[in-house]
């Protein structure tokens, strides 16, 4: 029995352990291929392993020149693929986007967690179904809606559509944080007489800091990560990561090496970001339904 | 606990520190009516939502007119040409066919995985936290991933099937009719089973033990315990996940739009890419609007119902 349990025991960690490394194998050759030169990439068969690393690829696509490390003379800044603004774009977007959804989502959720008014359950169905419409078929009249008014092509146009976009999430996701925070303290609250902006603010938003955290990182993930929008919305004014990415498909090849560089480069704030709320992660991504 | 509450009404102050037409704009805020609290989300939806959906409806029934270049009234043609559309009526094939194996594979893939890492054993919290990695690259870039991957000629995916016999010499994956939609399916089962893994994982550490316990002591197999026990506890969680991935399995454009735009033909089209399209490639602005209005509806009814039966509640 106890020889049995043990072996099954030891199939479990290698199967466990393979499967997840299945799951991470896209990722590594990913990374590897930012590091590579084109004649590592273009391999055959695919060098997984055994490669000249190489900077050249984020010395091009960020315009910087990394002294160690370099085997020929770079031009800073050279090349088509100078992506450092399209960076900075990103950041832009995702941070003013950010800001906006998880304001208005933190007053809405406050009042769906406290007030039982007439018509809350049909209102919360309403916030959720705009989370099913598909992007192309707000993006399609937005275009033409954006061109009369003059957003089309600004930051202020992106950021707004995100800000929307991430709306249904922020505003269930808070709820559940509030219906965290008892009850009870604002109704003694308010037999002391505080008002209800008194207590939203001075004491239910301080007990639920760590979900606005929370909120606020994942939107700032799906505003990161959007293509849609970005794509139908903007010109040459501004491009985020994800899809200035996909034209580095160019009639005369793919830049690989550069395109992974920025991927790379893009990867990592979510990375960093998604290991700060993994306790809140599966409650964020079932947008607050499912506690853990 | 009333201290808190007392605390909070001594600090009544400063508020009355603001600026005056900061006050006033608080000022709704401090009575019993939700109203003013969900006025902002309110117009804010409404203008980014509702608008839009008007905007699309009234689209529909206009077509831009090149010549003249202005969009003109041609009544309900764009619907009626739909009806008689071949490449829309495989859109949505494509559509379906991508919707009910993308999400079944990570259902059940996602369950399996699940339990597999429903364990205490030591490193398994890391192995958890790698799985959450995929969920926040760009889409785009996933599919910039497995174009690298899968390229016949240096790709390491084609390579390992080649060299199992799985696909002939040189077989582009991405660039034939019979494989492409599996190719962008790989992206996303790649990228979106840890979804469901963690979700169901969170789903399992949960559950109370002494149904389990009260199982093995009557003898019962894992796979009875599994059916009779472990699905029946975990539907909520279950129905849950697959309604939120399928609603954006069902409106995906990403993978699409970089790894096959649509080819080879038309065996990738699904629905948004095609109104895409037929909008911005096209200049089809009426067409495209109702292609769109199309997937829109069809995606409110399939997640209505399943909120309806499958009793999923926020």
């Amino acid at each position: 029995m106890t020889v049995h349990s043990a072996s099954r025991r030891r199939l479990r960690i290698v199967a466990a352990w393979s499967v997840v490394a299945l799951f991470v194998f896209p990722l590594y050759y990913w990374i590897t291929t930012a590091f590579k030169n084109a004649r590592d990439i273009f391999d055959q068969p695919p060098s997984v392993w055994a490669f000249d690393p190489t900077l050249k690829n984020f010395e091009e696509v960020f315009g910087i020149s990394l002294g160690f490390l370099r085997q020929q003379e770079v031009l800073p800044g050279g090349g088509n693929f100078y992506m450092a603004p399209r960076l900075w774009d990103s950041i832009v977007v995702a941070f003013g986007s950010t800001v906006l959804s998880v304001t208005l989502a933190t007053l809405a959720a406050y009042a769906l967690s406290r007030f039982p008014f007439r018509g809350r359950h049909a209102f919360v169905a309403w916030v959720l179904s705009t989370r099913m419409m598909p992007p192309v078929a707000v993006a399609i009249p937005l275009f033409f809606i954006y061109k009369d008014v003059g957003l089309l092509d600004t930051y202020a146009g992106v950021i707004l559509i995100h800000a929307v976009m991430n709306l249904p999430l922020a505003v269930l996701l808070m709820k559940s944080f509030f219906d965290d925070v008892p009850k009870e303290i604002d109704e003694s609250a308010i037999i002391d007489g505080a008002s209800r902006w008194l207590i939203f603010r001075r004491v239910v938003l301080p007990m639920a800091k760590g979900g606005i955290a929370a909120t606020a990182v994942l939107c700032f993930i799906f505003s990161w990560t959007e293509f849609v929008f970005v794509l139908t919305l903007t010109q040459t004014g501004l491009k985020t990561v994800p899809v200035v990415s996909s034209s580095f498909v160019t009639s005369t090849g793919t830049a690989w090496g550069n395109m992974a560089a920025l991927g790379v480069a893009a990867m990592v704030p979510a990375f960093v970001f998604i290991l700060l709320v993994q306790k809140q992660l599966v409650r964020g991504l079932t947008l607050g339904s499912l506690k853990q | 606990m009333s201290r808190t509450a007392a605390a909070a009404a001594g600090a009544g102050a400063p508020s009355a520190r603001l600026p005056a037409p900061l006050r006033a704009l608080l000022r709704p805020l401090s009575g019993e009516g939700a109203f003013p609290w969900l006025a902002p989300l309110v117009v804010m939806l409404l203008i980014f939502t509702i608008y839009p959906l008007l905007y699309n409806i009234w689209l529909s029934f206009h077509e831009y007119a090149p010549f003249r270049r202005q969009l003109e009234f041609v009544g309900v043609v764009n619907w009626v040409t739909l009806w008689s559309d071949t490449r829309f009526w495989g859109s949505l094939g494509v559509t379906f066919t991508y919707f009910f194996v993308v999400l079944t594979i990570q259902l059940v893939l996602g369950m399996a995985i699940a339990l597999l890492l429903d364990s205490d054993e030591p490193g398994f919290g890391l192995l958890r936290a790698l799985l959450t990695l995929t969920l926040v690259i760009p889409p785009a870039i996933t599919g910039m991933m497995f174009l690298l991957m899968q390229d016949p000629e240096f790709g390491v995916i084609s390579y390992v099937l080649q060299a199992l016999g799985v696909i002939g010499e040189n077989h582009p994956i991405l660039a034939s009719r019979s494989t492409a939609l599996l190719g962008v399916m790989l992206a996303d089962i790649w990228q979106w089973t840890p979804f469901m893994v963690l979700i169901f994982l969170a789903g399992l550490r949960s559950l109370p033990p002494e149904p389990f316990e009260a199982a093995m002591l009557d003898g019962a197999s894992p796979v009875q315990i599994f059916r009779r026990i472990t699905l029946p506890l975990m539907w909520k969680v279950i129905a849950v996940a697959v309604l939120i991935r399928g609603i954006d399995v069902f409106r995906m454009f990403d993978y699409v739009f970089v790894m096959t735009s649509g080819g080879p033909g038309t065996s990738t089209y699904v629905l948004s890419l095609y109104a895409w399209q037929q909008t911005f490639s096209f200049i089809k602005w009426g067409y495209g609007a109702t292609i769109s209005l199309v997937s829109l509806i069809l995606i409110l009814i399939i997640a209505n119902l399943f909120i309806k039966f499958a009793r999923v509640r926020w």
